[in-house]
């Protein structure tokens, strides 16, 4: 077939389609009225619940710490540490992930495709890479609970050896986790079966296209 | 009193550019509910940004762009949307039965079925090809240059013929 041919055929298809296309100008009005709110509003509650469930986590954590630390004995080194570590990890968390909205937020879509896609997919990247902070938080959920009252002085050898392998192993995993979560692993199948696991599939299709963006551009 | 003025002159814009809207959604979209619920993203999206609208670009450009974006974008989502897009049931662009057991309507779905199995971006390409746009003018819309949107468009031409050839002498 020939080049004309095909637009041509489209030409004729859509010529059709186009008599026979109708707007639903109501519907329309009623989503540019209140229904573009009400749905952005669902968009916007969705990542509210997440932000809402972090800030509550952060308060029962901070109580316990102000708890804690206005009743201060030595015996609650232990917790006292492993709190703050994890109330640490979690803001950090959480301000990256605010930072990240208003960034999608900036983003206009009426830019030319490749810009925009490549900002959309550096975005996600981005996500990435900052989630990867939560890693360092697994150590200290090992330690919370021991004090110095009983620990290690009232412990036997064993356990002793059990808290650390538990504590080492943990530490090790979330260095490892750490150092290997990053946006060259996306490529290595082990990472995108965890990462697809674990609800990113997105990512996962972000990478390809970003290949596919890249390839694009230049080829 | 201006946001009503605003709201008219969206729907008017949209009115005489369904069809962008329609063939985009279709050309990325395997299903109907699919189409329908790009179609209304799309608008939502276009409302969002009309009223940023920079008058140095025609409307159908600015469509393009939004339309396009959001239709690549979709793809890279998990299937989440129903739960945001689920209060708007009717669709947004309705169509009569344009019937489609000609022989045209065959070739055109062999076309169709051609273009759904592009990359996305090359989807893209191949439609604002289609649309007769010059290569000025996709350049601008896909961000490229015009002697770039003239190999690829080349090479996607002979993909496609090949694939046509294919199909006649099965």
């Amino acid at each position: 077939m020939e080049d004309t041919n095909f637009v041509m055929l489209w030409k004729e298809h859509y010529e059709k389609i186009d008599q026979s296309l109708a707007i639903n100008k109501k519907i329309i009005r009623d989503l540019t009225n209140q229904k573009a709110e009400a749905v952005m509003q669902l968009l916007i509650r969705h990542k509210k619940r997440g932000i809402i469930a972090v800030i509550f986590y952060l308060l029962i954590l901070g109580a316990l710490l102000f708890f804690s630390t206005t009743d201060y004995k030595s015996e609650k080194n232990y917790f006292i540490f492993s709190i703050a570590a994890i109330f640490i990890v979690n803001v950090k968390a959480l301000y990256d992930y605010i930072k990240h909205l208003a960034w999608a937020k900036k983003i206009n879509y009426n830019g030319n495709v490749t810009d925009i896609q490549q900002q959309l997919t550096k975005l996600q990247f981005s996500i990435i890479n900052h989630a990867k902070i939560m890693c360092l938080q697994f150590p200290f959920f090992t330690t919370f609970y021991l004090s110095n009252k009983w620990f290690p002085q009232e412990v036997g050898m064993g356990y002793i050896i059990f808290q650390l392998i538990l504590t080492g192993s943990f530490t090790y995993l979330s260095y490892w986790l750490f150092k290997n979560h990053t946006i060259e692993n996306l490529n290595k199948k082990w990472f995108r079966n965890m990462i697809a696991g674990s609800g990113g599939k997105s990512v996962v299709k972000a990478m390809d296209f970003y290949k596919e963006l890249e390839e694009f551009k230049h080829h | 009193m201006a946001n009503k003025e605003n709201r008219d002159i969206f729907l008017s814009v949209i009115e005489s550019n369904k069809g962008i809207i329609y063939k985009i959604a279709n050309s990325y979209c395997a299903s109907k509910e699919d189409r329908n619920d790009l179609v209304q993203e799309i608008i939502l999206r276009l409302w969002q940004a009309f009223e940023q609208y920079n008058d140095d670009y025609k409307y159908s450009t600015w469509i393009y762009r939004i339309a396009l974006n959001t239709a690549i974008s979709n793809y890279r989502k998990e299937k989440v949307r129903e739960k945001y897009f689920s209060p708007i049931f009717e669709p947004l662009l309705e169509l009569e039965d344009v019937g489609g057991t000609t022989e045209l309507e065959q070739t055109y779905s062999q076309l169709h079925q051609f273009i759904l199995e592009l990359k996305e971006l090359d989807k893209a390409l191949m439609l604002l090809y289609l649309e007769e746009k010059s290569y000025k003018e996709i350049a601008e819309i896909i961000g490229i240059s015009e002697s770039n949107v003239g190999t690829k468009i080349s090479r996607l031409k002979n993909t496609l013929k090949e694939k046509f050839l294919k199909e006649k002498y099965k």
